[in-house]
């Protein structure tokens, strides 16, 4: 075949013999110092549970009030998808778009991608569309921005509280579980190992 | 002895995808790992990025001369371009709120097309020196750039809380909808950007 036993960086496709780091360690490019590969304990597993912990607290997250603010008699609560609303019927369109893409849908198919994705390989289970559901995990990863959202929830709060009074909802403590159990899932998902699994999966087949 | 030739130089594609390395013929545009299509270099990365970012220059100037959001309180209420919304922030004593929207609003869009432009000279004009730092400049410009989205979200979140009729209001502006584009579009740019082209470019 035309596979190599041979690795390149994909940063700047220096040719090297692969690493084979043990957990614990760091795999860098010896020329241009990029993270070619982190092993994580039990990388599969806790995928797996974390991304089925995220699918539970996404309910909460995203149907409870995040925060409430009481303003000259008037009462308000303000829930992820209130803020794509309220821009939609301002006719800002495009931002209303992006906000729902990049704080709603996207961390959910994120999150259903890793479920998928770690439940095949838990049980090694081969599917065909393993390679493109990990191809489209890979590029939406950048897009999902939970945590830009924590800091504009916030920044707006901040701005918020000279005039009125705030109370946070328990959307918010979801949100930020949400936000830490998302934070390990990225960090726990070794992309080295899954595609090196998908690739026997594909073979077994 | 290290051999500092690219994998490309020696026949060998790289999967984008995966991180499979196949070696070169002329019927295998697919990576036989997981049957993605198989390009040496990000296709037309130069182009690409330099489109993106001409458009991203050309609406930064209106993401920063039109207002972006109106706050109406009582009735009354004027419309805030992006530097006026953080000097609101200095004048009502919230100075590192108003540092932290800086950086994100200002700062970063500004060092991320600057940077992408430095980093597309660097390519054409092939320079040689320091080619692992502007990998790091590359790395940096990737990370930061969704932080960005930053005061989209806020004023996202200010519309829907803020809507009391007639006693207060919060309107954003044209310049939302030009910022957002200029985030993306900067994104778009680092996400078509290949950084392998300032290393085959060292002699």
């Amino acid at each position: 075949m035309n596979q190599t036993n041979f690795t390149a960086c994909p940063e700047c496709d220096l040719l090297l013999n692969p690493a084979a780091p043990v957990v614990g360690d760091k795999a860098h490019c010896p020329r241009c110092g990029y993270l070619l590969q982190r092993p994580r304990k039990q990388s599969i597993e806790r995928t797996f549970a974390l991304s089925i912990a995220g699918l539970i607290l996404m309910f909460p997250a995203n149907l409870m009030p995040l925060v409430g603010i009481k303003m000259l008699g008037g009462a308000k609560d303000g829930t992820l998808w209130s803020g794509v609303v309220a821009l939609f019927e301002e006719h800002l369109w495009g931002v209303a778009v992006l906000v729902f893409l990049s704080s709603i849908l996207f961390p959910l198919l994120n999150i259903i991608l890793s479920l998928l994705i770690s439940a095949h390989l838990y049980f090694n289970q081969p599917n065909r569309h393993l390679a493109h559901w990990m191809r489209w995990l890979q590029h939406m990863d950048e897009w999902a921005m939970l945590e830009v959202y924590m800091l504009g929830i916030i920044v707006a709060c901040v701005k918020l509280s000279a005039t009125s009074e705030l109370k946070f909802g328990f959307g918010l403590y979801a949100f930020v579980a949400l936000l830490i159990v998302t934070g390990m899932l990225a960090s726990s998902l070794d992309k080295v190992l899954f595609w090196r699994q998908i690739g026997y999966l594909r073979k077994k087949k | 002895m290290k051999s500092k030739k690219t994998a490309l130089a020696q026949g060998f594609i790289r999967c984008h995808d995966c991180g499979c390395l196949s070696k070169q013929a002329d019927n295998n545009s697919h990576c036989p790992l997981c049957g993605g299509r198989l390009h040496p270099r990000l296709p037309n990365s130069f182009q690409r990025t330099a489109a993106l970012l001409l458009s991203a220059f050309c609406l930064y100037i209106p993401a920063n001369v039109f207002p972006i959001m109106t706050v109406t309180r009582l009735g009354v209420g004027e419309p805030h371009t992006i530097i006026g919304g953080i000097m609101a922030l200095i004048h009502g004593n919230m100075v590192p709120i108003a540092i932290l929207v800086l950086v994100a609003s200002i700062l970063v869009p500004l060092l991320k097309l600057l940077g992408i432009s430095l980093l597309l000279l660097n390519v054409h004009y092939r320079w040689q020196a320091h080619a692992k730092k502007w990998t790091i400049l590359y790395r940096i410009i990737a990370f930061v750039g969704r932080w960005s989205m930053l005061d989209i979200f806020m004023i996202s979140i200010l519309v829907s809380l803020v809507d009391m009729g007639g006693m207060a209001q919060v309107i954003a502006g044209p310049a939302a909808t030009a910022f957002a584009a200029v985030v993306v579009l900067t994104m778009l740019a680092a996400k078509n950007f290949d950084p392998r082209l300032i290393w085959d470019n060292q002699r």
